[in-house]
């Protein structure tokens, strides 16, 4: 089975973020970019299938500027991704996630696919729209929020399921097909040092993002959240010193209860 | 121009080392230092990682890093938990003297087994009668048949108790002195080897000291590392290699000391604002700040100047030297920026205070280091 896994370098959750100069973005020059989130769980859930389905074989696609995308298809190759290809979105690219899913579709549609998986939404922008993009513009089905993704060779079908409001769906679908996945059998693995080492030696494939019109959106205005005031920390040693302390405040400074 | 920038391949194996710091070792580094149990369950995590034999080339099954790599893991992983990565280093302090003094068929014969598993090894130089003074050893290697039989105490050796190897250093004439001590590659499994029971200590309390014992233990002159009288050199120049990952621990522990003193700083409010608006705290983290800085300067300096080849006598005692100094003092800083807090084992700098101490002491205690140091130093005047 051939699988190919899309991945996007986001922020590290402990970075320190800004606003770039010119106030649209965020800026990336102090920022760590790593592999996480959903897109951790789609590599680990296809590293699964690979393991459990004899001769799968997993690439990484990913679409964005250097040198932060080629790093992270880099840690993908480091967890045990066989192949990497980066589509090179020049240093200017919007991350509008049309544009993005096309200049996948691009390289994806010239690899060999049974499924491609995405995590659900990306780490950053959280947009959501890449896996069903990519559905529609590689004209195959695809389904969002997947978990328990299985394939079944009695019936050459992937069988999975979806959360949803009331309860949880179970599906088939033939191959080939799009997953935004929500959830992976396991927590992500951690890549072992000498797959790092082995993984910095690995050539990443390039390909050009196609051509085509569509998804110019592209942000105005990029804020980070007032920093927070009037946060109180209570010091205490007990429970109940600090169920004390509360109460105190609530009804004196807060002025909450009478 | 010297290069302090990070290659992409040291960013990741930092990443690694940080990443399995944060979630595997800190979450039990309270726990570990108030019971005094040896996390073995980390450890292995730790091998399989690639986080264990880090000197050992990969032909032989370690993870193959110069020196400048493993200080970076080192520190990291120190950040979390000073007494844990004494253990996870131990091995390579364990595993250098083959390394350096063993033949192909030795590192093939005892290397490629021993890291092809989870397994601890330990160096055993320091007697009860003397650590310092390593050429007055007394641990006897008297020869018989074709090997050597060994009868003597080591005491204070990391990671004795659950180690399968341990490298032994014994004489085979006290009269010779330095010119009589052997080194040895002795499997835990030998008759007559016995590890005693773990010592309770000040800090690095998830790690692991004891005594080993050596009663009439038989072996074989396969097992010698060198030649007779060679041991000295050997251990000498083990400590050469092993010392600037010390000076990377003890940065580590100074980091994570300046880390929490900082954020405290930002929070802890008396006289109407947090006291780092105080100017007292300010200068008290300026200088801590510096402390850290130079300590893990020098010692990239140090790996750096091993890395090409030399020796690095000198830069890697002055590494280990200043790194523990600076250590014992931001740790100290920090526990006084705490206040009371600072003093109560609720909250973390007290532990790297008693975890930062170690580092003054071991791999050549400091003042032995000065000693080296001052004679490099003066080499260059006479
Ligand atoms: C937790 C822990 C783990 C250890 N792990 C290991 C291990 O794995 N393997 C191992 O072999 N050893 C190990 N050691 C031993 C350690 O290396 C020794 O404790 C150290 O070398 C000092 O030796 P000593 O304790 O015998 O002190 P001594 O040599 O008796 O020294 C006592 C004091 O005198 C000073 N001094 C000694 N000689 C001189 C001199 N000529 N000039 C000036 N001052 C001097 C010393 O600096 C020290 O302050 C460990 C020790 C500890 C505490």
């Amino acid at each position: 089975m051939e699988i190919v896994v899309c991945v996007k370098p986001v922020p590290d959750a402990e970075t320190r973020l800004r606003a770039s100069p010119d106030g649209r973005t965020l800026d990336p020059e102090a920022v760590k970019f790593v592999l996480a989130g959903y897109d951790e769980s789609a590599v680990e859930q296809a590293l699964l299938l690979k393991e459990a389905v004899p001769g799968t074989k997993v690439h990484a696609v990913a679409y964005g500027p250097a040198p932060r995308t080629e790093e992270v298809l880099r840690s993908a190759v480091a967890l045990g991704c066989d192949q990497a290809t980066w589509v090179d979105s020049g240093p200017d690219a919007t991350g509008d996630p049309i544009v993005a899913a096309r200049a996948l579709a691009g390289a994806i549609a010239g690899l060999a696919h049974d499924l491609v998986l995405c995590g659900k939404q990306a780490g950053d922008d959280e947009s959501g729209l890449v896996a069903s993009a990519l559905g529609a513009l590689l004209s195959v089905p695809d389904f969002s929020c997947v978990v328990d993704l299985r394939w079944d060779a009695a019936t050459s079908r992937f069988r999975f399921q979806r959360p949803v409001e009331a309860g949880l769906e179970s599906w088939t679908s033939p191959t080939p097909f799009v997953v935004g996945l929500q959830q992976a059998w396991n927590d992500p693995r951690t890549a072992k040092l000498p797959a790092i080492l082995k993984s910095r030696k690995a050539t990443i494939g390039r390909a050009t993002a196609a051509a085509g019109t569509g998804g110019e959106s592209r942000p105005e205005k990029f804020e980070l959240p007032p920093p927070r005031t009037g946060a109180k920390m209570i010091e205490y040693r007990t429970p109940q010193e600090a169920a004390e302390k509360l109460v105190r405040i609530l009804r004196e400074e807060a002025k909450v209860f009478p | 121009m010297p290069d302090f920038s990070l290659s992409p391949e040291q960013q990741s194996l930092r990443d690694l080392a940080r990443r399995f710091a944060r979630s595997e070792m800190a979450p039990h580094a309270a726990e570990c230092d108030r019971t005094g149990r040896f996390p073995e369950e980390i450890y292995r995590k730790a091998y399989e990682l690639g986080l264990m034999n880090l000197n050992v080339p990969t032909e032989y099954g370690g993870s193959g890093l110069g020196a400048v790599d493993q200080c970076l893991i080192v520190e990291e992983l120190a950040h979390a938990c000073g007494g844990m990565t004494t253990s996870v280093i131990a091995n390579c302090l364990a595993l250098e003297p083959i390394l350096l003094g063993g033949t192909p068929e030795q590192k093939d014969r005892i290397l490629k087994p021993f890291c092809a598993e989870y397994h601890l090894a330990s160096f055993c130089l320091t007697e009860p009668s003397g650590g310092s003074d390593a050429g007055g050893l007394k641990t006897r290697a008297r020869r018989d048949g074709d090997g050597y039989v060994l009868d003597g105490e080591k005491c204070f050796i990391t990671n004795a108790p659950h180690a399968s190897l341990y490298t032994v250093f014994a004489t085979v004439d006290p009269n010779l002195r330095h010119k009589g001590i052997t080194a040895f590659a002795i499997p835990r499994s030998a008759e007559g080897v016995t590890p005693g029971k773990d010592e309770e200590k000040m800090g690095h309390r998830a790690s692991s000291t004891s005594t080993v014992r050596f009663d009439g233990v038989r072996v074989p002159a396969a097992d010698r590392l060198g030649e007779e009288g060679e041991g000295f050199s050997l251990a000498m120049r083990t400590l050469d290699q092993t010392r600037t990952p010390i000076g990377a621990l003890a940065t580590g522990i100074a980091q994570a000391a300046l880390d929490h003193a900082a954020a405290y700083a930002l929070k802890r409010q008396t006289f109407g604002k947090p006291i780092a608006e105080h100017q007292a705290i300010q200068i008290k983290l300026a200088n801590m700040a510096q402390a850290v800085h130079a300590a893990r300067l020098l010692t990239w300096h140090a790996a750096w100047t091993i890395e090409r080849g030399a020796k690095g006598t000198l830069e890697s005692s002055i590494a280990k030297c200043f790194a523990s100094d600076a250590a014992l003092h931001v740790a100290d800083e920090a526990i006084q920026t705490f206040g009371g807090y600072g003093y109560m084992k609720e909250y973390p700098v007290e532990k790297l205070l008693r975890d930062a101490k170690l580092t003054q002491i071991y791999e050549g205690a400091n003042e032995i280091q000065r000693t080296v140091i001052a004679r490099e130093l003066l080499l260059e005047y006479a």
